[in-house]
């Protein structure tokens, strides 16, 4: 029973990753185009305050269930070996992600918050409306990188059934 | 082949469930820091979107869940007496037939609730007429809500099962 809740706490952590880094790209991304800029950046704020909390506990949990279940398996992880070094990649892009996420946090996301004071000059206002573009433009890139980064572990994941990559 | 079956099905299931997880707790309730009017153009744009994506990721599951039996030479449990008789068959069969609720559930939603949510008034109409209109659509749109959620828990439930296929079948672990 609880080897069988590991695999599902595994599965659900990709999935929400995986599927969260989906929707954002083929839901959310086109779903913005003709939305006022204004309203994009507050809608992502929202959003993102949620999301990095998800994706947190998401990868919070893939790395706890997947501990556990390394500690039940019977093959070598050696580097020696096809298990042992897609295994390793498998971790590599685990930190790649946790790091896209941190970036995501503590400088992509607060760039969206820029406010712009009641008595601002047209030029401070433009000045304004451009950070938060740029911080946007910025917040699409990571989370593409992130996207390409979890697609690129879950095929890694799945060749462990079989033994490894390479 | 293996790799390339279970493959897509992480991605079928990932844009499903984790999907359905996204759209549930982080899209909808963004919608509620912007103008009504704003959100209601994000919830439409967003939930067509997430549609398509929802019936071909049950596509998905479906194809590369047969192509999975079929890589780890068990496609004859879907055909013969062992879908009965061994734990395998029978968790896959509760798999199976919770993926058809799931169709049938996506059915509803594309077919039915859908077209009364985007649908528009027509001009001609008397104000009783237009309330009973309102009326529908608000009842289409709780109903599509809890539809939603029972979808989301199915799925949990399937993964689940999937979960403990890989252990050989759901009677196994208890």
């Amino acid at each position: 029973m609880i080897d069988a809740l590991w695999k599902l706490t595994h599965a659900l952590g990709w999935s929400v990753h995986l599927g969260g880094a989906l929707v954002m790209e083929l839901v959310w991304r086109p779903a913005q185009e003709g939305m006022p800029q204004s309203q994009i950046g507050v809608a992502c704020q929202w959003m993102g305050k949620r999301y990095r909390w998800i994706s947190a506990f998401a990868l919070a949990a893939i790395g706890v269930s997947g501990l556990a279940m390394l500690v039940d398996v019977d093959r070598s992880l050696s580097l020696g070996g096809a298990y042992g070094r897609t295994m390793l990649l498998l971790v590599m892009l685990w930190v790649s992600l946790a790091v896209v996420l941190a970036v995501l946090s503590s400088s992509a996301h607060p760039g969206l918050h820029a406010r712009i004071p009641s008595g601002a000059s047209d030029e401070d206002r433009q000045a304004a409306r451009a950070l938060v573009a740029r911080a946007i433009a910025r917040m699409d890139r990571l989370l593409r990188l992130e996207l390409g980064l979890t697609a690129l572990a879950a095929l890694v994941g799945s060749s462990l059934h079989a033994g490894g990559l390479w | 082949m293996q790799v390339v079956a279970a493959y897509l099905h992480v991605i079928g299931v990932a844009v499903y469930l984790g999907g359905a997880i996204v759209m549930e707790f982080v899209v909808g309730p963004a919608q509620k820091a912007i103008p009504p009017a704003q959100a209601q153009v994000m919830g439409k744009r967003t939930a067509d979107r997430f549609l398509i994506l929802a019936w071909s990721a049950l596509g998905l599951i479906l194809a590369s869940g047969l192509l999975r039996l079929w890589s780890l030479n068990n496609e004859s449990v879907l055909f013969g007496e062992r879908l009965w008789s061994t734990e395998y068959g029978r968790t896959l069969l509760i798999m199976v037939s919770l993926w058809t609720v799931l169709v049938i559930n996506g059915s509803i939603i594309t077919f039915v609730l859908r077209p009364k949510l985007t649908g528009k008034v027509s001009p001609g109409l008397t104000a009783a007429q237009v309330q009973t209109h309102q009326q529908s659509q608000i009842r289409a749109a709780s109903i599509l809500s809890t539809i939603t959620r029972i979808d989301l828990g199915i799925a949990f439930v399937v993964a689940f099962l999937g979960s403990a296929l890989g252990l050989g079948g759901l009677e196994r672990m208890f």
